[in-house]
């Protein structure tokens, strides 16, 4: 780790002109009786305004974002943030709104969300959504509260939700954050729900089957009406995890699959910055029968205008404070302004041509675990090399890029056997030159591993840190690569601590 | 014009009809429909998408500036509006430095070779939070007070293995709510304590009845929402005899000059972190500040930055404890929270920075004297008292000698956003941004709608 803010801390150089000379020098002291006053310094960092913006900018630098070039993370469609939705995020009439403000004086915010809600709804087959949620998981648990306030409200107990072993990790914890124990379901050999093991699990516990369609394999559920059908027919409602809606734009609706709730990623689909890991944006979208579950407050219009309705009895409740990621939302809302209905039927087939064009270019080194045409993501194997998954992906970095989705890191978490499988979803905003540097990077990459494969297992070798193993996130390596991997580096528990205070 | 890209309709998009085809030619494919066939005919949309027709980026500026044009905000009117989020002054500093395109466009640092700089940002919030809160081990990050709220009130669950919560009956509206609704969902009983209706604190009577049945935890807001401050080590005492864990929910600018929670015997301090540097944003994105003590960091959600070695044995670094998040544990993890605040929380510590040491702490005491001066102007009108008389930091309630709706109304008027009504009481919040010049002026008009409403 290079200086941190603390140790470049000169003190009594912050602070300098904030004073307010009509209140003069102020003495706490005078307001809060002795016992509750701070008696030692709280020992934050003090700086110039120069060295601040020098500290932070070399640390920005240190980081490596979807402007620096291609950042395939499978699952997590890292596409161009457009620049035009900054600004107009930072109005004023946005930005310095209090959410607390009269209902009256934010009347442009109410029809921006309202439409955005209305947009959400055509694009993905629903009938009403809530803005609420703070992220996609949240929009999951916000679907799975509404499925189950909607068996409550007909005096029904079903304590199960049936889960895809190949989904995202957020959807059994929402499960077990709404109260649900999960039961997986497995994935046949070529890459789809088993029916059979879905049959066998449909009973009157079910109350919800979530799934992710497209995949995390990037492959489209093929059966996914007769899916709808079984799950409705057992009286269970069914969740989309709109994760990989970047796929599905203008082509084909949830709602029309047959799917009862969703939830959206803005930070995926709609363009909206990943900011680093968040704030992130979960619209959840529900079919007319669950609108009245929907959390406080609901964006309506009537006769006056558009307004916060809270006055919903069977509402859920609160997600979280006030209206959610307004700003957040506002990009993705000028995203769907400007790319219009075209432009995103567009985009979507562009992201489905971009991953089909990585896999077919990349198949004879890194064949597709599955084999099928995949949609805009593609899942391809290591398995030919004489290197894993992971030391692949670490080797990339050298190469100027950002490694694929493995096991467990990124949004995804696959079935055991899939520990040398790379998920590479390249995105729409991905030219095709870019996309061919992109395949001879990963070639390049193949071609070292067959020829040095040392060189491949010790990558990265140009960053200022060396290859950092995680324990726990990817399991332990391989037999033979743990007797050459120096256990003695192995960062161990132990060493996973949170720094200490300082000693006053 | 072969050359002519054909996204001009088409938003972001970067393929010209040839690439498309050249790229259908490498799939030996010659139509984009051929690469959907994995889609059954009969659950397509088939028709064109209702929405409207792509705006260009003057005319989607146009139309943004009309609906930003319609709300008010607290550059329009003057604020008095508290209530969990305040108006305080973001230095353009803060802005600047987290506009860069890498904090922009980055992903979650799962790698961390090529993540140091932003998981050194994330250590340095850490570090400072901690430092403010008083407490071990800090998490990056939550998504808002109100669910930071209701996570600590789980992780109280899991880690002493009881399904009951003590809240006091004094926390925001909308955060009961949300806690509520977290509770349900985990199966955990929410029950409130009441306050004194003289002081506004805590009654610490109830809370020792409450703890007839046992109880994970007790949380306390401190400012409550009648903006008094709570005796923190009086509730840390009765939850140690009663063997419930302290969570401390609090407004972070307080914590520049009083004791740190966890100094006082919180197990656990949650916090808002909006102040701290972020727009106030109709509400959102917020920051959800999560503290505890290293006994409980087993239970906590969230990402944890924390330092690692390389194969090289060097120092770096990575995200750690990943086996408590949703990416390894699933339906066993702590919580299923994966996108999460991190900008908001990089804003923060680059907002902590800018202020420094000296700078936060006078920063805060503006806020106290402010409210204090502001306060007495508004006593001296006729009828009007406070609503409690415990401490209070830089938010305060009155009774107002006239309904608080009506009087609220007249206020926005003539542009002024003069508080909210709590339990029939006005709820003033000031901060460092008001000058005194305002604050006189602000009186006057006070005092003069109030006498008018009063007759």
């Amino acid at each position: 780790m290079k200086q941190t803010i603390f140790d470049i801390s000169r003190p009594g150089v912050s602070g300098a002109g904030l004073r307010d000379p009509d209140f003069g020098e102020l003495d706490p002291s005078q307001w809060f009786d002795a016992a509750s006053l701070r008696t030692e310094p709280i020992g934050l960092p003090e700086v110039s305004e120069i060295e601040l913006v020098r500290h932070y900018t070399a640390l920005g630098h240190r980081a490596y974002g979807v402007d620096d070039g291609s950042y395939p993370l499978g699952s997590c469609t890292m596409k161009y943030n457009p620049k035009r939705h900054e600004p107009l995020a930072k109005l004023d009439g946005f930005a310095h709104a209090h959410p607390r403000q009269p209902e009256s004086t934010l009347s442009g915010l109410w029809e921006l969300l309202f439409h955005l809600a209305e947009y959400f709804a055509e694009l993905s087959g629903m009938d009403c959504f809530t803005l609420q949620p703070a992220a996609g998981a949240h929009g999951e648990l916000t679907g799975l509260m509404i499925v189950r306030a909607w068996f409550e409200s007909r005096g029904m107990k079903r304590d199960v939700v049936l889960i895809q072993d190949s989904a995202h990790g957020t959807n059994p914890a929402s499960a077990s954050m709404a109260g649900y124990r999960c039961k997986m379901i497995r994935t046949t050999p070529e890459g789809w729900t088993d029916l059979d093991a879905l049959e066998a699990a449909l009973d009157d516990s079910v109350a919800a089957v979530m799934l992710t369609n497209p995949s995390t394999f990037g492959l489209f559920e093929k059966n996914t009406r007769e899916i709808a059908e079984r799950v409705h027919e057992n009286g269970s409602l069914l969740f989309y995890d709109g994760a990989n809606m970047n796929s599905l734009m203008g082509i084909v609706r949830p709602g029309d699959m047959g799917f009862d709730v969703l939830q959206l990623n803005t930070h995926k689909t709609f363009s909206t910055p990943h900011l680093s890991g968040g704030a992130g944006s979960g619209p959840c979208g529900v079919k007319a029968f669950l609108e009245p579950f929907l959390p406080i407050p609901v964006i309506r219009r009537d006769a006056r205008g558009y307004f916060p309705d809270e006055d919903r009895p069977q509402s859920i409740g609160r997600m979280k404070s006030f209206h959610g990621h307004v700003s957040v939302l506002i990009r993705a809302y000028c995203y769907i302004l400007t790319c219009g209905p075209q432009g995103l039927r567009t985009a979507s087939e562009n992201a489905v041509l971009n991953a089909n064009y990585v896999q077919a270019r990349l198949s004879p080194y890194l064949p597709p675990v599955f084999g099928s045409r995949c949609m805009h993501e593609c899942l391809l194997s290591t398995a030919q090399l004489r290197v894993s998954a992971f030391d692949f992906a670490k080797r990339l970095i050298d190469h100027g890029m950002h490694p694929p989705t493995l096991v467990g890191a990124g949004c995804v978490y696959f079935p055991g056997h899939l520990r040398d499988a790379m998920l590479i979803e390249p995105t729409e905003t991905e030219t095709r030159e870019s996309l061919d540097r992109m395949i001879e990077k990963f070639l390049c990459v193949a071609r070292e591993a067959l020829e040095d494969p040392e060189l491949v297992r010790t990558a990265p070798h140009t960053r200022e840190v060396g290859k950092i193993l995680p324990p726990g996130s990817h399991g332990p390596p391989r037999a033979h690569e743990q007797k050459r991997r120096a256990p003695e580096t192995w960062p161990g528990e132990g060493q996973h601590d949170h720094p200490e205070l300082p000693q006053r | 014009m072969e050359n002519h890209p054909e996204p001009l309709i088409c938003g972001y998009n970067v393929h010209r009809q040839a690439d498309r085809k050249a790229m259908l030619e490498a799939l030996g494919l010659t139509s984009i429909a051929e690469l959907f066939s994995p889609i059954p005919q009969d659950v397509r949309l088939g028709r064109e998408l209702r929405l409207p027709a792509p705006h260009s980026e003057w005319a989607l500026g146009r139309h943004l500036r009309e609906l930003a044009g319609r709300n008010a905000s607290t550059r329009s009117h003057l604020s008095f509006l508290g209530g969990g989020v305040y108006e305080h002054h973001i230095p353009a500093v803060v802005d600047s430095l987290t506009s860069s395109e890498e904090l922009l466009t980055a992903y979650t640092p799962y790698q961390p070779e090529l993540s140091q700089g932003l998981l050194q940002i994330l250590f340095e919030y850490q570090r400072m939070l901690s430092l403010l809160t008083g407490l071990r081990v800090v998490n990056s990050s939550l998504y808002d007070g109100a669910t930071a709220m209701a996570e600590a009130a789980w992780m109280a669950c899991a880690a002493t293995g009881r399904r009951r919560v003590l809240a006091s009956s004094r926390i925001w509206s909308e955060w009961k709510a949300v806690l509520e609704l977290y509770m349900r969902g985990r199966g955990v009983e929410a029950a409130y304590v009441a306050a004194d209706p003289v002081s506004g604190r805590l009654d610490l009577r109830s809370l020792q009845e409450s703890f007839a049945r046992p109880a994970a935890t007790f949380i306390l807001q401190t400012p409550n929402s009648l903006g008094i401050l709570e005796d923190i080590p009086a509730a840390a005492a009765l939850c140690r005899q009663h063997e419930a864990l302290l969570n401390v929910s609090c407004y972070p600018m307080m914590l520049a000059l009083l004791k740190p929670p966890g100094e006082l015997g919180a197990d656990i301090v949650t916090c808002e972190g909006q102040p701290l540097g972020l727009p106030l944003s109709a509400g959102g994105p917020s920051l959800g500040v999560l503290a505890c003590t290293k006994r409980l960091r087993e239970f906590m959600p969230g990402r944890l930055v924390g330092e690692v070695r390389d194969i090289h044995g060097k120092p770096a670094l990575a995200l750690i404890m990943q086996q408590r998040e949703q990416q390894v544990s699933r339906e066993k993890a702590t919580s299923n929270i994966c996108s999460n605040q991190a900008h908001q929380a990089m804003r923060a510590a680059i907002y902590l920075a800018a202020l420094g040491e000296r700078g936060f702490r006078e920063l805060a005491a503006q806020c106290a004297a402010k409210a204090r001066y502001f306060r007495e102007k508004l006593l001296t009108i006729a009828g009007v008292e406070p609503a409690a008389t415990g401490p209070f930091f830089n938010e305060f309630a009155l009774r107002l000698p006239c309904p608080v709706p009506v009087f609220l109304e007249r206020m926005l008027e003539r542009r002024v956003f003069a508080g909210l009504e709590v339990d029939g009481n006005l709820l003033v919040a000031v901060t460092e941004v008001r000058a005194r010049a305002e604050l006189d002026e602000a009186a006057d008009l006070f005092a003069e709608t109030i006498g008018v409403l009063k007759q």
